[in-house]
């Protein structure tokens, strides 16, 4: 062994420079912690979260086509689109649009399928509910978004 | 002691770990005590079963036991279209779900004999190499954790956060990305997305060098690593173990460089080679690949060409009849699929060779003769994901 | 009355060679041990809540997140809710255990981790008793806990709390004697009449002693403390006392016996609720007794430092005598106060500011007014004076609570055989060395 390798191993230089390394860490600066219910996450425009039915902004009816291209192209099988034939317009209409989420992969591949940008995925991840059914979405939490009850405390 | 075998399957499961003929027991002569590292386990990195048969503290045996996290990954590549098939294939190796991506994605596009333009393809290479980097995160916060050094878990993990965080602008997820499609990627990337690239790539280096500083001096990793779980470059090839397991027995071998998908051809990195085949060897191959990672990232951003992303691929897929078999080089070894496809929208048969499966059998050679602790430490060397080798 | 009756109650009633030197009256003597005896008992359960605390705390920042921050502002009354927990859990005792040693073990090493204590010194005459063979007291009691883990491992009717007894036993047996040797040179060094660091005056007749309070006073005549005496060996035997005492308390780097990642938990596997407790009691309350044992030998127990250099008036205590430097020196418990007021202010402002956080800020507030408050007290001179030696004493022994901590949050674990190896090869040869070098140069007539 060299005399610097040594030195090292007798006065114990690899010990102590880990021993530096996590003292400096101690500093507050680099706590990464971020404390949940108050400080909630940064999280992305693209980000695949709930699901969202769009509705036009101005005339307030839903942007749906009810091609039924989503229930399609999902993995799982999980969207069963509803609709009605208007004889006036001769165009389909949505009736019920369900989506379960407990099945649900977050995969996107819905979002991509729809053609007029109806069904998007949110960045809304706080998704909990109390019973099984309570995953399962209808049209009207589909266009609302889930109303989670917030609390005081 | 013998209770543990107490139903039928433990028995048959422990057939075939016979007692050492006379000759050959120590002269003690004490019991060998059949001990079941469960399927819950602190530090078998899954649902893994590992049965050892020791001699007081050393092993003599062992028998894996998998299957705890089977989901049929396989079979339900038969009932779904090429493109639905995509997002499950992320979760079976989870920590690395853009390799798992791109080979499946690279494998689909072989047998619809397409390639996916060179933006997509610069724009995969940054994000295989971000999830490799991301993959030896973790594999070296959860290894130094069953050592026993309880920190690095959390300095590996917070820097993998930033990993995610880039994952999540891009494609909009951390884990189970989704991020490619079968003839390119479907997002362009956001606005910025170089940029921060750039500021991870300088934020990330000084970070290598501190997990080095607290590990690979250290005298008591040094200690428990060296040695440990030797594996012989012949053994490996005999065994078809491949990835840092292989690299750091001796073999220079890398999918990368050996056959190269992808563009990786365009970046120059070198493959770090170990010498000993032990465990000590093998952290020093992933560091290495984490820095030779950072090194193909800051060339890919840089020579970023512009162009579509994504290729013409017909909306129905329908791949000629015929079978293909792709491999990349995922962070944990060689990733290949198996397609065979009958002329359908949905294939035949889809067969995913997991780089942890094969590593896995590697399991026994390396702890004969070894300790029980440190039979914890080859498996977390081993770097294995049960979603990978359960599928 | 018959003889023996005779001298029994002579033996309690009349002083005699047992009686603590400075009690005046042997009644009065054990009463104001059994006061002792109680304010070490608290303060020792106080103090293994304190570090249950610090422990969380200080090895979350390592590890740069943030610990308990929801009991209590961050944290602090953490460690009471963690002890009504623990009293309310259910006692489970596994099925085929051996009912009677399954209870006795926790009582074994919680009453082996606590008798130590009775001859900790915390000042000159702030101690329990003075024994004159009070070092090998604590390291004889001290070495009884190791029972109390063989009964865990043995009573818990499993091959995994067995098997981490075993070693565990192995282990603290280990480095017991690597203990030993260091502290025998310790013991030597007190026998030599030089003072000074190098100063070789031969052995004295009278001076050498196992008393604990006598090996301070020993470092306070030579005028330095041992771990300086000559100068690589005091160091290296108070270098081998620190590592075989982190092996000895089963911390790591040498907690491989309790390890998660292979024995799940060792020999306290099979233990809830209460009893469970009680081994961590026992094993901080250790913890602070092997460290008082290496700040009592080689720190200079409750010497402050740079004692030598003191002002014009030499009798002990100097901050009686009333230089500057003594005052300077006697204003730093105070200042200690201060400071951690100081930090707990800055605490209380970067509080968040949701109304939630109000009943925790206020809290936050009054912790950080009483301890400025404990710090305005130590600032009175009668109570400055007297808080000196207890003060230095516990600061040393604080000093190494959090080295263990850090040990614990950067050093992977030895595996058992390298663990071994490092204590027979090496602790004890080295022990040894120490040994003979120190007792070569110290009998060398200058």
């Amino acid at each position: 062994m060299t005399v610097n390798k040594f030195l090292r191993t007798i006065f114990l230089v690899d010990l102590l420079q880990g021993l530096a390394l996590t003292f400096r860490y101690q500093a507050p600066k680099e706590i990464y912690t971020e404390q949940y219910p108050l400080q909630r996450p940064n999280v992305a425009e693209r980000y695949r979260g709930a699901p969202r039915l769009n509705v036009n902004p101005d005339t307030n009816e839903t942007l749906c086509i009810a091609c039924d291209l989503c229930a399609l192209a999902c993995p799982e099988h999980l969207i069963v689109v509803t609709s009605e034939r208007n004889e006036k317009t001769r165009r389909k209409e949505l009736t019920t649009f369900t989506y379960d989420l407990s099945r649900c992969m977050f995969c996107g591949l819905c979002e991509d399928a729809c053609p007029t940008d109806a069904l998007e995925l949110t960045q809304d991840f706080e998704l909990a509910a109390y019973t099984r059914e309570g995953a399962i979405w209808d049209r009207q939490t589909l266009e609302q978004g889930p109303q989670p009850t917030v609390y005081k405390k | 002691m013998k209770e543990v075998l107490k139903s039928e399957q433990n028995a048959s499961a422990v057939k075939h770990l016979e007692l050492a003929p006379e000759a050959e027991r120590p002269y003690l002569d004490s019991d060998e005590l059949i001990l079941n590292m469960g399927p819950q386990h602190p530090s078998t990195h899954g649902v893994l079963r590992v049965i050892l048969k020791l001699d007081g503290e050393k092993v003599m045996g062992t028998e894996c036991v998998i299957g705890y996290l089977h989901r049929g990954v396989e079979k339900i590549a038969e009932h779904r279209t090429y493109a639905m098939f995509n997002p499950y294939v992320d979760r079976m190796d989870y920590v690395a779900a853009v390799s798992n991506g791109l080979g499946y994605c690279e494998s689909v596009e072989k047998l619809l004999n397409i390639e996916a333009p060179p933006r997509a393809q610069y724009i995969r290479v940054i994000l295989t190499e971000l999830n490799r980097m991301a993959s030896h995160m973790l594999w070296l916060g959860t290894h130094a954790l069953d050592i026993g050094a309880i920190t690095p878990l959390f300095y590996t993990f917070r820097d993998r956060e930033e990993i995610l965080k880039i994952f999540e602008k891009y494609c909009g997820a951390r884990l189970t990305t989704h991020a490619f499609r079968i003839g390119g990627c479907l997002y362009e990337t956001y606005d910025g997305f170089e940029d921060e690239v750039r500021k991870f790539a300088k934020f990330v280096a000084p970070k290598l060098d501190e997990y080095e500083t607290l590990l690979t001096t250290n005298r008591i990793w040094v200690e428990r690593t060296k040695g440990v779980g030797i594996l012989s470059g012949d053994d490996c090839k005999a065994l078809g173990v491949t990835g840092p397991v292989l690299r750091a027995s001796g073999v220079k071998w890398d999918l990368r460089k050996a056959q190269p998908y992808s563009s990786y051809q365009d970046f120059d990195f070198e493959i770090p080679v170990g010498t000993n085949g032990d465990t000590y060897d093998r952290y020093l191959v992933r560091i290495a690949e984490m820095r030779q990672s950072l090194r193909i990232i800051g060339q890919a951003v840089d020579k970023l060409p512009e162009g579509p992303v994504m290729a013409k691929v017909p909306k129905v897929l329908k791949p000629p009849v015929g079978e293909v078999y792709h491999s990349i080089e995922a962070p944990k070894g060689e990733l290949g699929y198996f397609i065979v496809s009958d002329g359908s929208t949905q294939p035949y048969r889809v067969r995913v060779r997991p780089p942890s499966f094969v590593n896995l059998q590697a399991l026994d050679k390396m702890v004969r003769g070894a300790l029980v602790a440190d039979v914890v430490a080859v498996i977390g060397t081993l770097d294995i994901v049960l979603g990978e080798v359960d599928r | 009355m018959p003889q023996w009756l005779q001298s029994t109650v002579d033996y309690v009633t009349k002083p005699n060679s047992m009686t603590p030197g400075w009690y005046a009256d042997p009644i009065a003597g054990m009463i104001w041990a059994l006061v002792y005896i109680l304010i070490i008992f608290g303060g020792v359960s106080l103090v293994v809540m304190a570090m249950n605390w610090l422990e969380r705390k200080a090895l979350a920042h390592i590890q740069v997140r943030l610990g308990p921050m929801r009991v209590g502002p961050h944290g602090l009354l953490q460690p009471i809710a963690d002890a009504i927990k623990l009293f309310i859990k259910e006692d489970i005792i596994p099925d085929g255990a051996d009912k009677v040693v399954f209870w006795l073990a926790p009582v074994a090493v919680v009453m082996t981790a606590f008798t130590v204590y009775i001859v900790v010194p915390f000042g000159p005459q702030h101690a329990v008793t003075d024994m004159n063979i009070g070092l090998l007291f604590m390291l004889g009691v001290g070495s009884l806990s190791v029972l109390g883990i063989i009964m865990a491992g043995w009573a818990s009717n499993s091959h995994y709390p067995l098997m981490g007894s075993l070693r565990s036993s192995a282990q603290m047996v280990s480095y017991e004697i690597a203990m030993g040797m260091a502290v025998v040179s310790a013991v030597l060094m007190t026998s030599f009449a030089g003072g000074g660091i190098y100063g070789t005056g031969g052995a004295s007749a009278t001076g050498g002693t196992l008393s604990m309070i006598g090996i301070v006073q020993a470092q306070a005549q030579q005028g330095t403390w041992f771990v300086f005496k000559f100068f690589p060996l005091g160091l290296l035997a108070f270098f081998i006392f620190a590592v075989a005492m982190v092996a000895e308390t089963n911390r790591a780097p040498f907690d491989l016996p309790e390890a998660e990642s292979e024995l799940v938990a060792g020999f306290h596997t099979e233990y809830s609720g209460l009893r469970w407790s009680l081994f961590m009691l026992g094993e901080y309350a250790a913890m602070v007794a092997v460290s008082s044992i290496a700040v009592t030998l080689w720190l200079g127990g409750w010497m402050r430092p740079f004692q030598s250099l003191h002002g014009p008036n030499v009798e002990i205590p100097h901050y009686w005598s009333g230089g500057a430097i003594d005052l300077a020196a006697a204003l730093v418990p105070a200042a200690i106060f201060f400071l951690l007021a100081f930090f707990t202010f800055i605490g209380v402002v970067r509080m968040p500011k949701h109304p939630i956080f109000r009943v925790q800020t206020a809290g936050l507030a009054a912790f950080g007014l009483a301890l400025g408050a404990i710090g305005l007290v130590l600032l009175a001179p009668p109570v400055r004076d007297r808080v000196q030696d207890i003060f230095w004493f516990v600061l040393k022994v604080a000093v190494f609570m959090y080295l263990y901590i850090w040990y614990r949050g950067t050093f992977p674990r030895y595996r058992f055989d390298q663990l071994m190896h490092l204590g027979w090869k090496f602790m004890i040869p080295m022990g040894i060395a120490v040994l003979i070098l120190t007792g070569a140069l110290g009998v060398m007539a200058q």
